[in-house]
């Protein structure tokens, strides 16, 4: 996919500041934002986009450049990848710890604020979490529409899974979704007879297909209903073979890696296992691929439509009190990502929208003093916790080969244990224990230091220890709660003095009682598989959380959502089933933040399918 | 004055095989280039490379369907089809060799003449082929497969046979109520195999699917009709993108060939690993590690040419099996050149291609066979 040169996209700030014609400025480049640019530009509108992070991985080369800051990385977490920027601070799991009672940290850039210390991260860089993320797929149930309807828990959406659904499959064509119709029919979910995915579902990794083989056939009891269990593959933001019965028989054309100029890079998954946080090839989507589709597309006298503006931070949404629309942007400018020294310009358009992430954009909201009607800007902060199984094969199962996750067990995603206990999808972790003990460099250290491998003899441990390991990844759904929620406070800023997001966060009880359950399943599972259990929660772990006797150590899951919430009235939610502000007419909040339950799938997807809805609307208000 | 023109189906045949040859004999250079850039620097380098190879590989396929497209068997194994290197290309009324060396400027100029788009002087023109001796121990790759010592002025005009060929026993068969797309369709390897987003793979059953899939490969490598794109104006032809490494700056639409007006890019010409040219086994120190890293390399190669003559004969498949094999010959490769060459001090390893049982016969042989 062709990027135009930097020079042709990149807006100047004087001219920015100037310009008082720009139908819709969005503050971040991530999917969410990238969606609705590309639809304003198809439609002929005027866009402007303000990017917190520097843009220099919209190149090709400044892509490579992260990768080689990942290569170096001593610690290959989910942001090793992305330079240090105090201007544009983002979360990095390996600096948290364990709070006291009552204890506030301030040490990182989410201040948290307890009891729950939440290791969850986005990326404030141009792509936004698209260049870290996973890239799993699935929809959700029609049941997680209506968890307060059917279960009694959560909150129903304003919508419904048939409101949704042809979005859905906009946002399957956006992103390159790779799956098999027949693999995701389960637990209710259906497709139309001629539907099929994008691109052909990719193959279970040979450690799928082991577990499988030890499971496959077998069932789990709960509250007197049979769950069977078998590995099933997830669709996938990552490019397969194109799947030639696709839009009617026309075919797919995936999208590979964005540049400036030729590479025809990243046109099919190479199964790197460092997938996460970056794919190699850019064969996994990122939100740049839309993007260069909506700078490519030029106005009526062969303008281009959609303009960057990066380094900018947007600091404060002001109001008109007359209309209590949207007037305009505070934004500050830094001219280099070593210093705070910024310039501050206001930026104009006609209908603004936010996509910063649910935690960005609540601290903006929260920063500008717009708590909305009611009062639940922050509030309902979601993100699924994550409950780590680690045990070791009966035989080596080529562990560390493939992307981080190709299958997992979904069947208990759903059903009427869900009126008592949260519902969890497990993944299997094709990079071994790495997310529980930092496997292999853990093993690695352990054969050197501890047993004075050298030589064939460490490599042949090395293949013994880690080609066995299995991580079960427990991702359990978690429910709105007022009180779990982002904050701000003058007392806490960053380099550019904006107020940094304060997270307080209990896990709920639903939850917990899900986790419990969820161990009690890794350990009937590793049973089966003859597996030798190897998990042990440390009472010291930043995550650490007690439930009715037992320690889990949570994690959090990058899935953020609830912050601003749809629903049905201004009193009940901050924003209509189209994300478009009930206080500001001319605002839109989109993102997960929207999301009023997020259940047992991974969040992107669907907010990917808002975003096309929000970008319908958005034109609608234009005209 | 010396024909071109094909008039039967097996000389045809024969041509597309030869076709095969041709395009997979750009791989080992082109490949062994690529991994020969030292880790860190030349990656705009390692971009132009890496998709002129796929490219390649694409191009191999291709006539491999039309072979199919005919009735033909592709033969991957057949002794003569791996080059010995260096072998010799047409270069108009001479000829050039193509070795197996680093990437360097040596290598880049050697390269740019491989895609360079060639049009007869005007005291040539309608000339025929071209009457050169080749030695006895060297490839001639894209000459006559019945007359060794008789050459194509260029690529192009080699290609330009094979279409005026087809054109020509098409229109014969037709005459006779008949077609010679006789192949069986489910030989065509279609675009789930392959893509990148340089140019499609596509089946071949009748004149036209033959005759795009000989522009297409003509045009990837040297352009359309004077312009550095192919005709979809679209992707830069393979000349152009080896040019941009030589001039230091990458095209961009609009740009006239020599003149590219892109942004910059650095290359290194020193950022390469030292490998001993076009290296055969028998140079390797007996009983040296590298000796038998070289000797497991070709053979495991040679395993590949069998995997993909069963994948262009009926299993198209097999082609998934391919990739990784291809991330084996990486690992390979990086071990052949990042290691010293066993008393020669200074040179690093390298990959000879000498594929077991792949030797050639002298031509007297092999003209026996295709007479057969």
């Amino acid at each position: 996919m062709l990027f135009p040169l930097e020079s042709a996209i990149k807006a100047d700030a004087k001219t920015v500041a100037a310009s008082g014609d720009y139908d819709i400025v969005i503050v971040g480049s991530g999917i969410s934002g990238a969606i609705i640019a590309k639809q304003a530009a198809e439609a002929g509108k005027r866009v402007l986009i303000l990017e917190a992070g520097t843009g220099a991985n919209s190149t090709l080369s400044g892509y490579d450049n992260l990768l080689t800051t990942f290569y170096s990385a001593a610690s290959k977490d989910n942001q090793s990848p992305f330079p240090l920027n105090a201007n544009a601070a983002m979360p990095r799991s390996p600096q948290l710890r364990k709070l006291r009672a009552g204890e506030t940290d301030s040490s990182t850039y989410i201040v948290q604020s307890g009891p729950y210390v939440s290791d969850t991260t986005y990326t404030r860089i141009f792509g936004g979490t698209t260049m870290h993320w996973e890239a799993k797929t699935p929809r959700l149930l029609r049941s997680d529409f209506k968890t307060r309807t059917i279960f009694g828990q959560g909150l129903d959406w304003p919508l419904s899974f048939e409101e949704v659904e042809d979005d859905y499959r906009l946002a399957e064509r956006e992103i390159g979704v790779s799956a098999d119709v027949e693999d995701q029919q389960y637990l209710g979910q259906t497709f139309p007879d001629d539907y099929v995915f994008p691109m052909r579902g990719l193959p279970l990794s040979y450690l799928d297909q082991q577990v499988n083989k030890g499971i496959e056939g077998t069932s789990v009891e709960l509250y007197d209903k049979t769950y069977p269990l078998k590995v099933r593959p997830y669709p996938q933001g990552r490019n397969s073979i194109p799947n030639p019965a696709y839009d009617g028989g026309k075919g797919y054309r995936p999208i590979g890696a964005v540049d400036t100029h030729q590479v025809e890079e990243g046109g099919r998954c190479q199964g790197n296992t460092n997938c996460v946080p970056l794919c190699p090839v850019q064969a996994r989507y990122h939100s740049g691929k839309t993007l260069a589709k909506a700078f490519a597309v030029n106005g009526k006298s062969g303008e281009r439509l959609v303009e960057l503006l990066p380094q900018a931070v947007a600091s404060k949404v002001n109001i008109d009190p007359d209309s209590g629309k949207v007037h305009s942007l505070e934004v500050k400018i830094y001219k280099d990502p070593a210093s705070p020294a910024h310039e501050t310009i206001t930026v104009k358009g006609k209908v603004f929208v936010l996509a910063a992430g649910a935690i960005e954009t609540a601290r903006l909201m929260l920063a500008s003093g717009l708590r909305s009607t009611s009062g639940l800007v922050g509030r309902n902060l979601m993100d699924h916790a994550y409950l780590l199984n680690w045990a070791l094969m009966p035989e080596i199962c080529g562990t560390m080969r493939g992307t981080s996750s190709t299958g997992g067990i979904v069947d208990l995603r759903d059903g009427p244990f869900r009126e008592r206990q949260a519902a969890f999808a497990i993944d299997i972790h094709n990079d071994g224990w790495g997310w529980a003990t930092g496997a292999p460099t853990s093993d690695l250290l352990k054969l050197v230091d501890d047993r004075n491998l050298y030589g064939a003899d460490l490599r042949r441990g090395m293949i013994d220890q880690v080609s066995r390991q299995l991580l079960l990844a427990f991702m359990i759904e978690v429910m709105p709660v007022e009180s779990n929620r982002i904050a701000v406070d003058p007392q806490y800023t960053d380099a550019l003095g904006n107020m940094r997001p304060i997270l307080s966060f209990t896990v709920p009880e639903y939850t917990m009682k899900g986790a419990a359950y969820g161990r009690q399943f890794a350990r009937t599972v590793f049973t089966r598989l003859g597996a030798q259990d190897h998990t042990q929660y440390d009472p010291s772990d930043f995550g650490y959380v007690a439930y009715e006797g037992q320690g889990y150590a949570i994690r959090g899951g990058n899935h953020l959502a609830g912050t601003h919430i749809m629903g049905t009235t201004k009193t009940n939610s901050v924003v209509d089933k189209n994300q478009r502000s009930w206080d500001h007419e001319n605002l839109y909040l989109v993102g997960g933040g929207s999301m009023p339950t997020i259940g047992t799938a991974n969040v992107t997807l669907t907010l990917a399918a808002m975003c096309f809805r929000s970008g319908r609307d958005i034109l609608k208000s234009l005209h | 004055m010396y024909s071109s023109s094909i008039k039967t189906l097996d000389e045809l045949k024969e041509f597309l095989y030869r076709a095969m040859q041709l395009e997979h004999a750009t791989i080992p250079p082109y490949l062994t280039a690529l991994y020969s850039i030292k880790p860190g620097v030349n990656q705009d380098a390692t971009q132009v490379l890496r998709v002129i190879v796929v490219e390649e590989m694409l191009h191999l396929t291709i006539a491999a369907n039309i072979l199919n497209a005919i009735g033909g068997t592709p033969d991957l194994v057949r002794p003569d089809f791996v080059a010995r290197y260096p072998a010799a290309l047409p270069d108009g009324e001479t000829d050039f060799k193509v070795g197996i060396q680093a990437f360097s400027r040596e290598a880049l100029a050697t390269f740019l003449k491989i895609e360079r788009p060639a049009q007869r002087p005007e005291h040539l023109v309608g000339k025929g082929l071209i009457y050169r001796k080749t030695p006895p121990d060297i490839t001639a790759l894209a000459s006559h497969p019945s007359h060794e010592d008789l050459h194509f002025f260029s690529i192009g005009e080699f290609y330009s046979a094979i279409a005026e060929g087809i054109k020509y026993l098409e229109a014969e068969a037709h005459g006779a109520g008949t077609t010679i797309f006789t192949g069986d369709r489910s030989r065509q390897i279609t675009s789930e195999y392959y893509y990148s987003g340089g140019g499609e793979l596509f089946p071949v059953t009748d004149l036209k699917s033959a005759l795009e899939a000989i522009d297409l490969i003509i045009e990837q490598g040297e352009g359309d009709g004077g312009g550095i794109y192919d005709d979809d104006d679209h992707e830069l032809a393979h000349y152009y993108r080896f040019e941009e490494l030589v001039k230091g700056r990458y095209y961009q639409k609009g740009d006239q060939p020599g003149h590219p007006t892109g942004p910059e890019l650095q290359v290194d010409w020193e950022g390469a690993y030292p490998i001993k040219k076009n290296l055969k086994v028998g140079d390797i120190l007996e009983g040296s590690e590298l000796r038998g890293a070289a000797i497991a390399f070709n053979t495991r190669y040679g395993e590949f040419l069998q995997l993909l003559t069963r994948a262009y004969n009926g299993q198209p498949t097999l082609l998934l099996e391919a990739v990784p094999m291809m991330f084996e010959f990486r690992n390979m490769i990086l071990e052949l050149i990042r290691n010293p060459l066993p008393q020669h001090p200074g040179k690093n390893g390298s990959p000879t291609y000498e594929i077991p049982g792949a030797i050639k016969q002298p031509a007297a042989t092999r003209q026996a066979e295709v007479n057969a």
